[in-house]
């Protein structure tokens, strides 16, 4: 991998070149919270953002989008206007980053979604490094740190950006730069591992995964369950921010006075009870504990046999949203009888 | 029935797809929209707004009911009996309110304790709203006509409102935000300008209020104000449709 180093006083300069790769949406403030919005000024960007509202997953699976037109004699058509237009993500956290490659994992393996994958493959992602506040548990999910994913990855080294070079067009855009990035010191490589050292210090909160989906099994009948299910309020905001809920349904729209109309998917999850309702009104998931128990199941266990991994990046976003507290490090912790355990 | 007219007038405010309605309906019995109007025909679908409140208004519900192959229960107070039945409308002492609201000829007016129309006759299906979403109501007639019946979201208001990444007004201002509770459909039209959610849809199909007053209540808001807050635009019992 290509390391090299960005002035940061010229990270203006950067991001008016990156432009010509594409739109370039990066955090800006928004009442106190964040949000990844198309940047109309370079000042108004927040690269010392904590976490946006909804991670970067609304940029490749949309709250809502149309995904054909169907009508009579033509049939079925699929909408693809806008999938290639170009993008790039400027300031995006590890954790979120590892989002992406998991819902790639979804998404781009075994079915594959070609509007999910058109838009991937039509957007650059800039990484930046962050600092963990009291709802980061990404190192214990494995997810502070990224290999992969990325185009470039910033870290704060002082006065330049120590740059991780991912792919050919983060090389492009470097290239793009003319002489702008520098060659890595020594110097620049310490202070990297010194920096890298200290941000690992600096997690307040952990969880132990090894072993995590043997606990659950063990868990099945907990009480727990019950617990969150008589919380829970059933109001969905844990999944619409989660970066790796990937559940969605698909309806029909109909034009009025015809036979035809789009067909439309939308964000769905599986905390509603409409999630598992089917024809003849089955509920496979009736009850509000069935359905949270559902949630933390597909997260840690069933993703993990699936994939090899939990479809959790630790970013904290659930923990913030939930309107009445659910907290899933304290959940996991509780699971495992044990107050916020050491994940080295 | 008895109501603020809203919700015919969202239909009538449907501009852009006005054409189309009467060009896909034959409109019988619509006295905001028309004024020759017949009031006996047979009926393959009857949009009824408004909530129960008089006598008449139930003799005329009955009727509605027996003319039309299918009944849809329109705007809030329709589908779940809306600010006319909030928690004083049906307090059951009809003649004490009476007295003190039109003194001693109070006795002689037809008011009766406000109900939904799913309280008097089988409602098919309901579109909610205080008013309706007019985009609810065009999906709903579009359906109809192809002899389905609308698929409408079922979840709370709070899906929505992150869906287009507003500020949580719960969360972060501490603010009683009814989104939690209240069934969208709305686009979370309020949060999105900065103002609570007061619950005008009605509640969510699997609201889950014990929860939601506790959650209030540790926010240190009187529970007397939050289930009036809850009740102003729906009572306790649900439409059941």
């Amino acid at each position: 991998m290509k390391i090299l180093k960005l002035p940061k006083n010229k990270l203006d300069f950067f991001a008016s070149v990156v432009q010509q790769f594409g739109e370039v949406h990066a955090p800006v403030e928004q009442n106190g919270q964040f949000a990844f919005q198309p940047v109309r000024r370079w000042s108004e960007v927040r690269l010392d953002y904590n976490r946006t509202i909804l991670p970067p997953k609304k940029y490749f699976l949309p709250p809502r989008e149309t995904l054909l037109q169907y009508a009579g004699d033509a049939g079925y058509v699929p909408v693809m206007e806008g999938l290639d237009k170009k993008i790039v993500l400027f300031g995006v956290h590890a954790c979120d980053v590892y989002g992406l490659n998991l819902l790639d994992l979804v998404f781009a393996g075994a079915y594959r979604d070609p509007y999910y994958q058109a838009r991937r493959r039509n957007a650059a992602i800039i990484g930046i490094e962050c600092t963990p506040d009291e709802h980061c548990f990404c190192r214990s999910m494995r997810a502070d740190f990224v290999e992969q994913g990325f185009d470039l990855f910033l870290f704060d080294i002082g006065d330049y950006y120590f740059t991780l070079v991912g792919t050919a067009l983060g090389d492009d855009m470097v290239l793009a730069t003319g002489p702008l990035f520098e060659p890595v010191s020594h110097q620049d490589v310490e202070e990297y591992k010194r920096r890298s050292a200290r941000k690992r210090e600096a997690f307040r909160l952990h969880v132990e995964i090894r072993d995590l989906p043997e606990i659950f099994e063990m868990e099945y009948s907990s009480d727990i369950w019950q617990g969150l299910g008589e919380r829970c309020l059933s109001c969905g905001s844990c999944s619409m921010v989660c970066p790796t809920c990937y559940c969605y349904e698909v309806a029909d729209e109909v034009q009025l006075g015809s036979r035809e109309g789009p067909r439309a998917r939308t964000w769905d999850s599986c905390l509603f009870a409409t999630h598992a309702l089917v024809a003849g009104g089955e509920n496979f998931r009736k009850t509000r504990p069935s359905r949270v128990k559902f949630r933390f199941y597909h997260k840690q266990r069933g993703f993990v046999a699936e994939y090899g991994r939990p479809g959790c990046v630790g970013c904290g976003r659930c923990i913030v949203a939930c309107p009445v507290k659910i907290d899933v490090v304290e959940v996991l912790n509780q699971l495992r009888s044990v107050q916020n355990v050491a994940s080295r | 029935m008895t109501g603020c007219a809203g919700d015919q007038l969202v239909m009538l405010n449907c501009e852009d797809q006005l054409l189309d309605v009467v060009a896909a309906l034959d409109i019988r019995d619509f006295l905001m929209a028309s004024s020759g109007n017949d009031e006996e025909c047979p009926l393959d679908v009857a949009l009824v707004e408004g909530a129960v409140l008089t006598r008449r208004d139930e003799e005329k519900l009955n009727r509605v009911r027996e003319r039309a192959k299918l009944l849809v229960a329109v705007g809030t107070c329709a589908v779940w009996g809306g600010v006319a039945a909030m928690d004083g409308g049906r307090d059951g002492d009809r003649a004490r309110l009476l007295a003190e609201t039109y003194g001693p000829t109070g006795a002689a007016y037809d008011s009766t304790p406000a109900r939904a129309l799913h309280e008097v006759v089988k409602v098919d299906f309901n579109i909610s709203g205080c008013p309706i979403e007019k985009e609810q109501f065009i999906s709903a007639l579009s359906h109809l006509l192809n002899g389905n019946a609308p698929l409408f979201p079922q979840y709370p208001v709070c899906t929505e409102c992150k869906m287009r990444e507003n500020n949580c007004l719960l969360i972060e201002k501490g603010e009683v935000c009814c989104g939690p509770l209240t069934v969208a459909g709305c686009n979370a039209r309020c949060p999105a300008l900065n103002i609570a959610c007061v619950g005008c849809r009605g509640p969510a199909d699997d609201a889950n209020t014990t929860s939601a007053l506790a959650m209030f209540g540790e926010k240190g808001i009187p529970r007397d104000d939050i289930v009036r807050k809850l009740r102003t635009f729906a009572p306790m019992e649900g439409p059941g449709v």
